[in-house]
């Protein structure tokens, strides 16, 4: 999603230089021809005079580099708590990276990951029977 | 329902808040430069050129709200142009940048107009 963003910003970018190119070398010549003119009339302004072909490769390229420029922001947060803990559960820091793929610097994470894994929560039974489990796991690939 | 109460049904995250108007704001500002420089290529005067920022303007904000905001908003069930999944008032979306880029708007748009008209 970046390198496509970046792409339209460049290319937006090539056209709109050219644009401005094409309209300083239009008004030079403008300005060319009325000093060599200056005996016979005196033309004050250039003004407005542009070709049409330039005014319509401005206003494209500027919306092209518009629709780069929207497409490189980063995705937005939610703002009402329960879609934000909602989508934090399902995606956890995937749904909170910026463009580039590193995850922000400012997230949170789970707000109530301090109180999940208290000990007085851990459930002692369902860890001895997890154990033993395993140790007898370990016994029968001895045995074999 | 008054504000207080609302807040206490559905809070509101506070970063989630920053971090969107912090998105938006950069966003705004960065194009309006953009928007001079197009302004000055074209050589625009007083009015048309003011009328102009407020046309692209609000082209970015139509744009952002497209690619940004409704695609998870309409997937989630508000109606079309809601914004309250990601902003906080809808005012301030639509026209929060406007005074925030003005000032790139026009120094871009001088400087452009100068260098293009010579």
């Amino acid at each position: 999603m970046a390198l496509l963003s970046k792409t339209i910003t460049a290319f937006g970018g090539l056209l709109l230089a050219h644009a401005c190119y094409s309209a300083r070398e239009h008004t030079t010549l403008l300005s060319l021809r009325a000093a060599t003119a200056a005996t016979l009339t005196s033309s004050p302004t250039v003004a407005a005079s542009l070709p049409l072909d330039i005014i319509i490769e401005t206003i494209i390229s500027t919306f092209i580099i518009l629709v780069g420029l929207v497409l490189g922001t980063r995705p937005l947060r939610p703002i009402e708590w329960r879609v934000w803990a909602g989508k934090i559960e399902r995606e956890g820091e995937e749904g909170f990276t910026d463009n580039s793929g590193a995850v922000d610097r400012d997230f949170v994470g789970n707000p109530f990951s301090l109180l999940e894994s208290r000990p007085n929560f851990v459930d002692i039974r369902k860890q001895r029977k997890e154990f033993a489990d395993w140790i007898q796991k370990g016994d029968s690939l001895q045995a074999q | 329902m008054s504000t207080e109460r609302e807040l206490q049904i559905s809070p509101i995250v506070q970063e989630s808040v920053m971090h969107n108007s912090r998105t938006l704001s950069n966003l705004q500002s960065l194009t309006a430069s953009l928007f001079g420089v197009s302004a000055g290529i074209l050589g625009l005067e007083s009015y048309s050129g003011f009328l102009l920022y407020l046309v692209f303007s609000l082209l970015t904000a139509v744009l952002v709200y497209l690619l940004r905001v409704a695609p998870t908003s309409l997937s989630s069930g508000k109606p079309p142009l809601d914004t309250s999944r990601y902003f906080r008032s809808p005012f301030d979306f639509w026209t929060g940048g406007l005074m925030n880029g003005l000032a790139g708007y026009i120094l871009t748009w001088t400087l452009f107009y100068g260098m293009v008209r010579a």
